[in-house]
């Protein structure tokens, strides 16, 4: 129970924070990690500073744990009282270490019978991006479409409930979030031809309450007469009149990202993924509302406002990164800000009250649009990089379909340094599609798109920016795409970890390195801060490559005798600095 | 949504009986006579050791043969339905390897066998591979796997070097 008046603290915490015009929004109160991005306004932002510019050269490993599985070990454990919990890829294991004892034990595991053929339907590698801690339960969801609530104490099943179908391609990867009494669940599938969804179930059952679409009728989508204000069009039946004819049934925005909160306005936000199938030309119009940011109620769903960041999404831009809420002041203004790094390239500040855009700069090398129009809130297009099966091969599109940033490699935000931190990549693509028809269960993409580096001599970047002018304030490059989640604390250090395998730590203000180690795997997944029941603070993080890496650099499997893949060129010497990997790591002073 | 012209619906029309339908397994002895008690079940006599190998492959049924083994025309109209089936969005370019494992490097998961190949295929197999078979019917299955095994073998994969890095 702790933990549960740990989150009504937070809560509590955001309200006051608000009121008091501080930021950030919801910072955790103590020194527990019981939600995916640490707290309700996703900044992955721990207010602990015993670990600062001065003593982190002194940072070491103080515990390590192989998890048993190979495969993308993405997203983050959460630390709830002494415990901490770790959700691994497929098959779903969950770990619960005893934090109180010498050497972490395991108080238990738990080991739900999930799917084999959900492997097959998931787009790219079987990740898992987190669980969330609520009312004594862990909550987390299964590759194969259940989401399960297991008793925090003890490890036992609370309930399980189906919330997606994998034979229709649905698969479930995103990280829940709880809210109230609602959990709040989405499905992967933007390359399988689903209606994308995202559902409020009952904390205490599981029982489904509601569904809405992220596409298709007003109906199916929960917007309820007089209630849905998207900032830059108006009428009825946007998500179906922009759709050729009945495409939208098979056209893709999945949630497979994070979900944030704002308790003053009641506001849950998230990001959808690409329409389908890849062929743009296949359905005609804006295709609303795949890759864009929507603005829901958590007790009902009902849909409050929406904002496309990349209309007639020709480019496989999914919009599910991480929605970061700030109080910022921006023009001598203060203003209630919502924070997005998209796969295209362009970094956005939005008023989270109305969706409407305030900045809109790039983080990194792009082609496909010239600016945002603010008036408008549109994409300034780039003709030539508009693709489609009548368009061939179209050269030279940045960034590439893998995006600017992954929406896997969640940002954060320090109220300290004012500053955003996230890893960036810079790479692009050429791009072919041809026709394709929908069946069931396979997937709805019909894409070649080989990569290309993007300018510079170097293949990714974590970067701290300025969100209130939309700039880089410094850069550390990088020489392979950068994968992992920010952590930025109030001791004003930075981590991530990196593609070839080494967890870093740099000084939150000027990007300097300032301890580094070599973790046996890439790192896809995001670090967190923790005060153990030793009271000394610490830094958790996962290695364990994989995610779209797991299909890109297959040369980093070794695991199948049957399976052997030729490097990608892109980032052929990779395999030589990492192979796949399954481990959790503590580091502390 | 236009069809592939190698997707043709002909293909669906040929019958073909799977082989593991073909083994009619004797599971009753009964006479009339209705057991009071679990009946005790004898260990058979082992009449091929193959059967019973670790790991291998279920038993052999009646022979299946492809029937375009080695045909370049066969091989190339594959390599078209292997996009238009959507093969290609797991398995990559050239069956190159994504999602799903490498096709192309001579090694196979599910036995080396032309089929074996069409089992997987036709059957679908446990880790998410979808069964084709209702909706290529055997002839289209055999031209996939006309087209897998047409693929060069890759030249150097098994040792990788890193040294020049």
């Amino acid at each position: 129970m702790a933990g549960f008046l740990a989150i009504a603290a937070i809560a509590s915490a955001t309200i006051a924070s608000a009121a008091a015009g501080s930021a950030p929004v919801g910072a955790p109160a103590d020194g527990e990690w019981p939600m995916p991005a640490g707290d309700y306004a996703a900044t992955r932002y721990s207010p602990l500073d015993q670990i600062d510019p001065a003593n982190a050269p002194r940072l070491h490993p103080v515990w390590s744990f192989s998890t048993g599985v190979l495969g993308g070990h993405e997203g983050q454990p959460l630390v709830v009282g002494d415990t901490m919990f770790v959700v691994t890829p497929w098959p779903n294991v969950l770990y619960a270490f005893d934090l109180s004892r010498a050497g972490y034990p395991l108080k238990w595991k738990y080991r739900p019978n999930v799917s084999r053929a959900a492997i097959g339907a998931a787009c790219c590698d079987v990740v898992n991006r987190g669980a969330v801690y609520a009312d004594g339960k862990i909550i987390y969801n299964l590759l194969d479409g259940h989401t399960v609530a297991v008793d925090a104490a003890t490890g036992h099943l609370v309930w399980e409930t189906k919330i997606a179908s994998v034979a229709d391609g649905e698969t479930v990867t995103m990280a829940p979030l709880v809210i109230g009494n609602r959990v709040i669940v989405g499905a992967s599938g933007g390359e399988f031809g689903i209606y994308g969804w995202i559902k409020g179930l009952d904390l205490a059952t599981g029982r489904v309450v509601w569904t809405g679409h992220n596409l298709g009728p007003d109906a199916g989508m929960l917007i309820r007469a007089g209630e849905f204000h998207p900032p830059y069009v108006s009428g009825t039946q946007l998500g179906l009149r922009s759709w050729a004819g009945d495409s939208w049934k098979h056209g893709g925005a999945p949630v497979w990202g994070w979900i944030s909160y704002d308790p003053k306005r009641d506001l849950l936000y998230y990001g959808t993924g690409n329409a389908g199938p890849y062929d743009a030309e296949q359905r005609a119009g804006d295709n609303r509302w795949s890759s864009s940011v929507l603005a829901r109620r958590p007790e009902d769903g009902t849909l409050v406002w929406a904002y496309q960041f990349t209309p007639h999404d020709s480019w496989d831009y999914d919009a599910t990164g991480a929605m970061i809420l700030a109080n910022l002041t921006i023009g001598g203004k203060r203003v209630p800000a919502l924070v997005h790094f998209d796969k295209n390239g362009f970094a956005y500040t939005l008023d989270r009250s109305t969706g409407r855009v305030l900045v809109a700069k790039p983080f990194t090398h792009l082609t496909w649009a010239k600016s945002i129009d603010l008036a408008t809130g549109r994409p300034v297009m780039n003709p030539a990089m508009q693709t489609g099966d009548t368009k061939g091969d179209v050269k030279g599109i940045c960034p590439s379909l893998e995006g600017g940033v992954s929406p896997a490699s969640p940002g954060a935000y320090s109220p300290r340094t004012h500053l955003f931190y996230t890893s960036t990549n810079n790479f692009c693509m050429d791009y072919t599609v041809h026709r394709i028809a929908y069946i069931k269960g396979t997937p709805y993409m019909g894409v070649s798109s080989p990569y290309t580096p993007g300018p510079g001599g170097y293949l990714g970047a974590f970067i701290a920016w300025d969100a209130t002018t939309g700039r880089v304030v410094w850069k550390d490059e990088e020489p392979y795409p950068s994968w992992s989640g920010a952590l930025v604390t109030a001791g004003n250090v930075a981590f991530y970890g990196t593609l070839d395998g080494w967890f870093k730590a740099v000084d939150a203000r000027t990007g300097k390195l300032l301890y580094r180690f070599k973790v046996g795997s890439g790192v896809v997944g995001a670090p967190i801060a923790f005060r153990g029941p030793d009271g000394r603070q610490y830094v958790a993080i996962y290695a364990g490559i994989g995610g779209d890496w797991a299909l890109l650099a297959g040369d980093t499997l070794s695991a199948d005798p049957t399976d052997l893949r030729a490097p990608n060129p892109l980032v052929n010497n990779l395999a030589s600095r990492t192979s796949q990997g399954g481990m959790v790591w503590i580091f502390g002073l | 949504m236009r069809p592939h012209p190698t997707q043709s619906r002909r293909a669906s029309t040929a019958r073909w009986a799977p082989p593991t339908l073909l083994l009619v397994l004797a599971v009753s002895g009964s006479r009339g006579a209705t057991p009071t008690h679990a009946p005790v079940i004898a260990a058979p006599g082992v009449a091929n050791p193959a059967h019973i190998a670790a790991g291998g492959l279920p038993p052999p049924g009646p022979v299946v043969r492809n029937p375009y083994r080695g045909d370049a025309a066969v091989a190339r109209a594959g390599a078209k339905l292997f996009v238009s089936m959507h093969c290609s969005d797991c398995h990559a370019d050239a069956a190159a390897g994504a999602v799903g494992p490498n096709l192309g490097d001579g090694r196979w998961r599910y036995g080396a066998s032309d089929a074996a190949v069409f089992r997987s295929i036709y059957f679908g197999r446990p880790r998410g591979m979808p069964a084709f078979g209702g909706m290529l019917g055997a002839q289209g299955v055999w031209v996939l796997v006309t087209y897998l095994r047409s693929l060069p073998p890759p030249s150097d994969l098994p040792t990788e070097r890193f040294t020049r890095h």
